[in-house]
Protein backbone atom coordinates (compact mmCIF):
# COMPACT_ATOMS: atom_id res chain seq x y z
CA UNK A 1 0.00 0.00 0.00
CA UNK A 2 2.73 2.23 0.62
CA UNK A 3 3.90 2.04 -2.56
CA UNK A 4 1.26 3.23 -4.58
CA UNK A 5 1.16 5.99 -2.28
CA UNK A 6 4.58 7.31 -3.06
CA UNK A 7 4.59 6.32 -6.67
CA UNK A 8 1.87 8.76 -6.80
CA UNK A 9 3.30 11.45 -5.26
CA UNK A 10 6.12 10.76 -7.17
CA UNK A 11 3.62 11.62 -10.50
CA UNK A 12 2.44 14.60 -8.95
CA UNK A 13 5.81 16.00 -8.25
CA UNK A 14 6.80 15.12 -11.70
CA UNK A 15 3.86 16.78 -13.25
CA UNK A 16 4.21 20.11 -10.94
CA UNK A 17 7.25 20.35 -12.43
CA UNK A 18 6.36 19.85 -16.25
CA UNK A 19 3.09 22.67 -15.99
CA UNK A 20 3.82 26.65 -14.50
CA UNK A 21 1.64 27.45 -11.57
CA UNK A 22 -1.42 28.08 -13.48
CA UNK A 23 -3.29 31.68 -12.65
CA UNK A 24 -7.30 31.73 -12.66
CA UNK A 25 -7.23 34.07 -15.43
CA UNK A 26 -7.58 32.80 -19.04
CA UNK A 27 -4.93 33.86 -21.67
CA UNK A 28 -7.97 35.47 -23.64
CA UNK A 29 -8.18 38.15 -21.04
CA UNK A 30 -4.54 38.07 -19.04
CA UNK A 31 -2.86 38.14 -22.70
CA UNK A 32 -6.04 40.28 -24.54
CA UNK A 33 -3.35 42.12 -26.73
CA UNK A 34 -1.25 39.41 -28.27
CA UNK A 35 -4.57 38.13 -29.24
CA UNK A 36 -5.77 41.38 -30.64
CA UNK A 37 -2.75 42.23 -32.34
CA UNK A 38 -0.99 38.70 -33.46
CA UNK A 39 2.16 39.77 -33.67
CA UNK A 40 4.68 37.73 -35.65
CA UNK A 41 8.10 39.23 -35.45
CA UNK A 42 10.07 39.89 -32.11
CA UNK A 43 12.80 42.22 -31.85
CA UNK A 44 15.01 40.88 -28.61
CA UNK A 45 15.84 44.28 -26.84
CA UNK A 46 19.51 44.05 -24.98
CA UNK A 47 18.67 42.73 -21.46
CA UNK A 48 18.58 45.67 -18.49
CA UNK A 49 20.64 44.11 -16.31
CA UNK A 50 20.30 44.92 -12.53
CA UNK A 51 22.25 42.21 -11.04
CA UNK A 52 26.05 41.83 -10.00
CA UNK A 53 26.24 39.25 -12.63
CA UNK A 54 28.66 41.80 -15.24
CA UNK A 55 28.29 39.45 -18.21
CA UNK A 56 24.23 38.68 -17.70
CA UNK A 57 23.74 41.20 -20.72
CA UNK A 58 24.86 39.32 -23.59
CA UNK A 59 24.90 35.85 -22.16
CA UNK A 60 21.02 36.35 -21.19
CA UNK A 61 19.96 37.96 -24.67
CA UNK A 62 21.48 34.40 -26.53
CA UNK A 63 19.28 32.42 -24.66
CA UNK A 64 15.82 33.94 -25.89
CA UNK A 65 15.50 32.87 -29.65
CA UNK A 66 15.11 29.51 -28.93
CA UNK A 67 11.88 29.87 -26.83
CA UNK A 68 10.39 32.20 -29.06
CA UNK A 69 11.19 30.92 -31.96
CA UNK A 70 9.82 27.16 -31.15
CA UNK A 71 6.61 28.95 -29.54
CA UNK A 72 6.31 30.48 -33.24
CA UNK A 73 7.48 33.60 -33.65
CA UNK A 74 9.25 35.18 -35.94
CA UNK A 75 12.66 36.09 -33.79
CA UNK A 76 14.41 39.44 -35.55
CA UNK A 77 18.31 37.78 -36.44
CA UNK A 78 20.18 37.80 -32.91
CA UNK A 79 23.50 39.03 -33.62
CA UNK A 80 22.72 41.04 -36.29
CA UNK A 81 19.80 42.95 -34.86
CA UNK A 82 22.49 43.27 -31.54
CA UNK A 83 25.37 44.71 -33.75
CA UNK A 84 22.71 47.33 -35.44
CA UNK A 85 21.50 48.21 -31.47
CA UNK A 86 25.26 49.01 -30.70
CA UNK A 87 25.89 50.99 -33.88
CA UNK A 88 22.41 53.01 -33.09
CA UNK A 89 23.42 53.83 -29.76
CA UNK A 90 20.14 52.23 -28.27
CA UNK A 91 22.38 48.99 -26.76
CA UNK A 92 20.41 50.56 -23.04
CA UNK A 93 17.12 49.33 -23.33
CA UNK A 94 16.38 50.87 -20.28
CA UNK A 95 16.29 54.23 -21.88
CA UNK A 96 13.23 52.50 -24.12
CA UNK A 97 11.10 51.38 -21.92
CA UNK A 98 8.68 53.73 -21.28
CA UNK A 99 9.47 55.53 -25.00
CA UNK A 100 7.81 55.28 -28.26
CA UNK A 101 8.87 52.26 -29.99
CA UNK A 102 7.38 52.96 -33.85
CA UNK A 103 11.54 53.57 -34.98
CA UNK A 104 11.99 49.78 -34.04
CA UNK A 105 9.14 48.91 -35.90
CA UNK A 106 10.56 50.95 -39.13
CA UNK A 107 14.15 49.99 -38.76
CA UNK A 108 13.83 45.99 -37.96
CA UNK A 109 10.37 45.66 -38.92
CA UNK A 110 9.00 44.36 -35.26
CA UNK A 111 5.40 43.78 -34.40
CA UNK A 112 6.80 43.59 -30.70
CA UNK A 113 9.62 44.54 -28.69
CA UNK A 114 10.77 41.69 -25.54
CA UNK A 115 12.49 43.85 -22.83
CA UNK A 116 13.91 41.46 -19.84
CA UNK A 117 14.89 42.89 -16.70
CA UNK A 118 17.55 40.66 -14.91
CA UNK A 119 16.49 41.86 -11.24
CA UNK A 120 18.66 39.89 -9.21
CA UNK A 121 21.15 36.65 -10.49
CA UNK A 122 22.87 35.51 -7.12
CA UNK A 123 25.11 32.38 -6.73
CA UNK A 124 25.79 31.04 -3.76
CA UNK A 125 26.79 27.52 -2.82
CA UNK A 126 24.30 24.68 -4.61
CA UNK A 127 22.17 27.61 -5.37
CA UNK A 128 21.52 30.64 -8.01
CA UNK A 129 18.82 32.61 -7.08
CA UNK A 130 17.26 34.90 -10.17
CA UNK A 131 14.54 36.76 -10.22
CA UNK A 132 14.28 38.02 -13.77
CA UNK A 133 11.14 39.98 -16.12
CA UNK A 134 9.68 39.53 -18.88
CA UNK A 135 7.54 42.33 -20.65
CA UNK A 136 6.14 42.24 -24.08
CA UNK A 137 5.11 45.70 -25.98
CA UNK A 138 3.40 46.66 -28.79
CA UNK A 139 5.85 48.84 -31.00
CA UNK A 140 2.71 50.01 -32.45
CA UNK A 141 0.70 50.89 -29.10
CA UNK A 142 3.47 51.08 -26.95
CA UNK A 143 1.05 48.46 -25.14
CA UNK A 144 2.50 45.96 -23.07
CA UNK A 145 1.15 42.53 -24.54
CA UNK A 146 2.39 40.04 -21.95
CA UNK A 147 4.41 40.80 -18.83
CA UNK A 148 5.87 38.11 -16.09
CA UNK A 149 7.87 37.98 -13.19
CA UNK A 150 9.82 35.15 -11.91
CA UNK A 151 11.85 34.53 -8.59
CA UNK A 152 13.59 31.36 -10.06
CA UNK A 153 15.58 29.24 -7.36
CA UNK A 154 17.92 26.71 -9.16
CA UNK A 155 19.04 24.47 -7.27
CA UNK A 156 22.79 23.15 -9.04
CA UNK A 157 23.12 19.87 -6.88
CA UNK A 158 20.86 18.03 -9.02
CA UNK A 159 23.17 16.38 -10.81
CA UNK A 160 21.98 14.84 -15.19
CA UNK A 161 22.24 11.49 -13.83
CA UNK A 162 19.86 10.35 -12.00
CA UNK A 163 21.22 6.85 -10.71
CA UNK A 164 20.02 4.01 -8.25
CA UNK A 165 16.22 5.16 -7.91
CA UNK A 166 14.85 1.70 -9.50
CA UNK A 167 11.53 1.91 -11.02
CA UNK A 168 12.01 5.69 -10.03
CA UNK A 169 15.00 6.07 -11.87
CA UNK A 170 14.07 4.80 -14.72
CA UNK A 171 10.74 6.58 -15.14
CA UNK A 172 12.81 9.87 -15.11
CA UNK A 173 15.04 9.14 -17.34
CA UNK A 174 12.11 7.94 -19.42
CA UNK A 175 10.71 11.52 -19.04
CA UNK A 176 13.88 13.50 -19.11
CA UNK A 177 16.18 13.38 -22.15
CA UNK A 178 19.18 14.90 -20.32
CA UNK A 179 21.64 16.53 -22.75
CA UNK A 180 25.07 15.79 -22.15
CA UNK A 181 26.53 19.35 -20.98
CA UNK A 182 29.68 19.91 -22.63
CA UNK A 183 31.72 22.23 -20.10
CA UNK A 184 29.74 21.87 -16.90
CA UNK A 185 31.81 25.34 -15.80
CA UNK A 186 30.22 27.65 -13.49
CA UNK A 187 29.39 30.05 -16.65
CA UNK A 188 28.13 26.76 -18.59
CA UNK A 189 25.48 27.12 -15.67
CA UNK A 190 24.53 30.80 -15.95
CA UNK A 191 23.21 30.24 -19.80
CA UNK A 192 21.91 26.73 -18.41
CA UNK A 193 19.93 28.85 -15.56
CA UNK A 194 18.46 31.29 -18.09
CA UNK A 195 17.03 28.62 -20.94
CA UNK A 196 15.26 27.37 -17.95
CA UNK A 197 13.93 30.56 -16.71
CA UNK A 198 13.01 31.09 -20.22
CA UNK A 199 11.26 28.07 -21.23
CA UNK A 200 9.30 28.02 -17.72
CA UNK A 201 7.85 31.65 -17.61
CA UNK A 202 7.11 30.79 -21.72
CA UNK A 203 4.91 28.17 -21.64
CA UNK A 204 1.87 30.08 -20.79
CA UNK A 205 2.64 32.69 -23.79
CA UNK A 206 0.11 32.28 -26.62
CA UNK A 207 1.68 30.62 -29.58
CA UNK A 208 2.41 32.70 -32.82
CA UNK A 209 1.60 32.20 -36.17
CA UNK A 210 4.57 29.50 -37.20
CA UNK A 211 3.44 27.30 -34.03
CA UNK A 212 0.31 25.30 -34.52
CA UNK A 213 -2.78 26.24 -33.84
CA UNK A 214 -5.01 25.57 -30.98
CA UNK A 215 -8.45 27.00 -30.91
CA UNK A 216 -9.05 26.30 -27.39
CA UNK A 217 -5.75 27.53 -26.65
CA UNK A 218 -7.51 31.22 -25.43
CA UNK A 219 -9.39 29.63 -22.95
CA UNK A 220 -6.39 28.13 -21.07
CA UNK A 221 -5.36 29.42 -17.84
CA UNK A 222 -2.17 32.19 -18.44
CA UNK A 223 0.44 31.70 -15.38
CA UNK A 224 0.49 33.69 -12.56
CA UNK A 225 2.37 37.21 -13.41
CA UNK A 226 4.53 37.29 -10.74
CA UNK A 227 5.89 33.75 -9.72
CA UNK A 228 8.66 31.69 -7.44
CA UNK A 229 9.83 28.64 -8.16
CA UNK A 230 12.24 25.87 -7.25
CA UNK A 231 13.76 24.20 -10.00
CA UNK A 232 16.88 22.09 -11.32
CA UNK A 233 18.48 20.77 -14.48
CA UNK A 234 16.27 18.29 -14.58
CA UNK A 235 13.32 20.61 -16.11
CA UNK A 236 13.05 20.38 -19.82
CA UNK A 237 13.30 23.23 -21.41
CA UNK A 238 12.02 22.04 -24.92
CA UNK B 1 -2.80 -4.54 -9.82
CA UNK B 2 -3.28 -0.84 -8.34
CA UNK B 3 0.53 -0.52 -8.69
CA UNK B 4 0.59 -1.21 -12.31
CA UNK B 5 -1.75 0.85 -13.18
CA UNK B 6 -0.46 4.34 -11.63
CA UNK B 7 2.70 3.30 -13.28
CA UNK B 8 0.86 3.53 -16.52
CA UNK B 9 -0.69 6.34 -15.78
CA UNK B 10 2.39 8.24 -14.45
CA UNK B 11 4.37 6.97 -17.82
CA UNK B 12 1.64 8.47 -20.25
CA UNK B 13 1.53 11.93 -18.24
CA UNK B 14 4.74 11.81 -18.39
CA UNK B 15 5.03 11.10 -21.75
CA UNK B 16 2.53 13.96 -22.68
CA UNK B 17 4.91 16.10 -21.25
CA UNK B 18 8.06 15.89 -22.49
CA UNK B 19 8.15 14.11 -25.55
CA UNK B 20 6.83 17.22 -27.75
CA UNK B 21 8.71 17.58 -30.82
CA UNK B 22 9.68 20.94 -31.53
CA UNK B 23 9.43 23.34 -34.35
CA UNK B 24 13.17 23.45 -34.98
CA UNK B 25 15.82 21.50 -34.10
CA UNK B 26 18.42 23.66 -32.92
CA UNK B 27 21.55 21.24 -33.02
CA UNK B 28 24.27 22.96 -30.87
CA UNK B 29 23.56 26.01 -31.19
CA UNK B 30 22.96 27.51 -27.36
CA UNK B 31 26.45 26.35 -27.02
CA UNK B 32 28.05 27.10 -29.70
CA UNK B 33 26.54 30.74 -29.51
CA UNK B 34 27.62 31.25 -26.07
CA UNK B 35 31.33 30.07 -26.26
CA UNK B 36 31.11 32.95 -29.93
CA UNK B 37 30.34 35.34 -27.32
CA UNK B 38 32.19 34.33 -24.98
CA UNK B 39 35.07 33.94 -26.79
CA UNK B 40 34.64 35.65 -29.87
CA UNK B 41 38.15 33.95 -31.52
CA UNK B 42 38.61 31.70 -34.79
CA UNK B 43 37.53 28.53 -33.08
CA UNK B 44 34.22 29.75 -32.07
CA UNK B 45 33.38 31.66 -35.12
CA UNK B 46 34.16 28.22 -36.63
CA UNK B 47 32.39 26.10 -34.35
CA UNK B 48 29.36 28.41 -34.82
CA UNK B 49 29.81 28.44 -38.57
CA UNK B 50 29.39 24.64 -38.26
CA UNK B 51 26.83 24.49 -36.46
CA UNK B 52 24.70 26.96 -38.50
CA UNK B 53 25.39 24.52 -41.53
CA UNK B 54 24.40 22.08 -39.22
CA UNK B 55 20.91 23.18 -38.32
CA UNK B 56 20.06 24.46 -41.99
CA UNK B 57 21.01 20.92 -43.56
CA UNK B 58 19.80 18.88 -40.67
CA UNK B 59 16.53 20.20 -40.02
CA UNK B 60 14.12 17.87 -37.74
CA UNK B 61 11.84 20.08 -36.73
CA UNK B 62 8.24 19.90 -37.22
CA UNK B 63 8.01 22.66 -39.60
CA UNK B 64 10.63 21.30 -41.84
CA UNK B 65 12.16 24.45 -42.05
CA UNK B 66 15.13 26.62 -41.47
CA UNK B 67 13.97 28.25 -37.68
CA UNK B 68 14.19 32.50 -37.78
CA UNK B 69 16.75 34.44 -37.93
CA UNK B 70 19.68 31.29 -38.58
CA UNK B 71 20.54 32.51 -42.46
CA UNK B 72 20.78 36.13 -41.24
CA UNK B 73 22.80 35.41 -38.71
CA UNK B 74 25.02 32.83 -40.37
CA UNK B 75 24.91 35.93 -43.36
CA UNK B 76 26.58 38.11 -40.73
CA UNK B 77 28.97 35.79 -39.26
CA UNK B 78 30.17 34.78 -43.20
CA UNK B 79 30.49 38.83 -43.74
CA UNK B 80 32.47 39.42 -40.95
CA UNK B 81 34.64 36.93 -41.78
CA UNK B 82 35.12 38.88 -45.44
CA UNK B 83 33.31 36.02 -47.26
CA UNK B 84 31.25 38.79 -48.24
CA UNK B 85 29.47 36.74 -51.17
CA UNK B 86 28.58 33.79 -49.52
CA UNK B 87 27.34 36.15 -46.74
CA UNK B 88 24.53 38.30 -48.92
CA UNK B 89 23.54 34.89 -50.29
CA UNK B 90 22.54 34.01 -46.40
CA UNK B 91 20.92 37.13 -45.96
CA UNK B 92 18.64 36.72 -49.07
CA UNK B 93 17.96 33.71 -48.33
CA UNK B 94 16.23 34.72 -45.11
CA UNK B 95 14.09 37.31 -46.85
CA UNK B 96 12.75 34.35 -49.42
CA UNK B 97 11.96 32.14 -46.45
CA UNK B 98 10.44 34.91 -44.17
CA UNK B 99 9.02 37.44 -46.25
CA UNK B 100 8.52 39.76 -42.73
CA UNK B 101 12.47 39.93 -42.60
CA UNK B 102 13.35 42.20 -45.62
CA UNK B 103 12.70 45.56 -44.23
CA UNK B 104 15.91 44.91 -42.06
CA UNK B 105 17.50 42.42 -43.95
CA UNK B 106 17.57 45.12 -46.96
CA UNK B 107 18.93 47.33 -44.70
CA UNK B 108 21.70 45.07 -43.82
CA UNK B 109 22.23 44.67 -47.44
CA UNK B 110 22.43 48.68 -48.18
CA UNK B 111 24.97 48.59 -45.57
CA UNK B 112 27.40 46.35 -47.38
CA UNK B 113 27.26 48.28 -50.71
CA UNK B 114 29.02 50.88 -48.76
Amino acid sequence: MKKPILLLVFTATLLTGCSTMMSVIPKSEAYKGMYAEKPLSILLMPPINKSTAVDAKEYFHSTLSVPLANAGYYVIPAFLSMEILKRESAYDAELFLDTPLKKFGEVFGADVALFTIIHKWDKTYGMVYVDVEYIIKSVKTNEILYARRGQINYNTTVQSNVSGGGLAGALISMAVTVAATAANTAATKYVDVARIANAYTFKDLPVGAYGPYNPEEPNEMAGLKEFTVTLNSQYKTY
Amino acid sequence: MKKIIILTVSVLLLAACSTQQTLYSWGNYENASYNYLKNNDELSTQELIKTYQEIIDKQKGKRGAVPPGIYADYGFILLQANRTEEGKAMLLKEISLYPESKVFIERILKMTEK
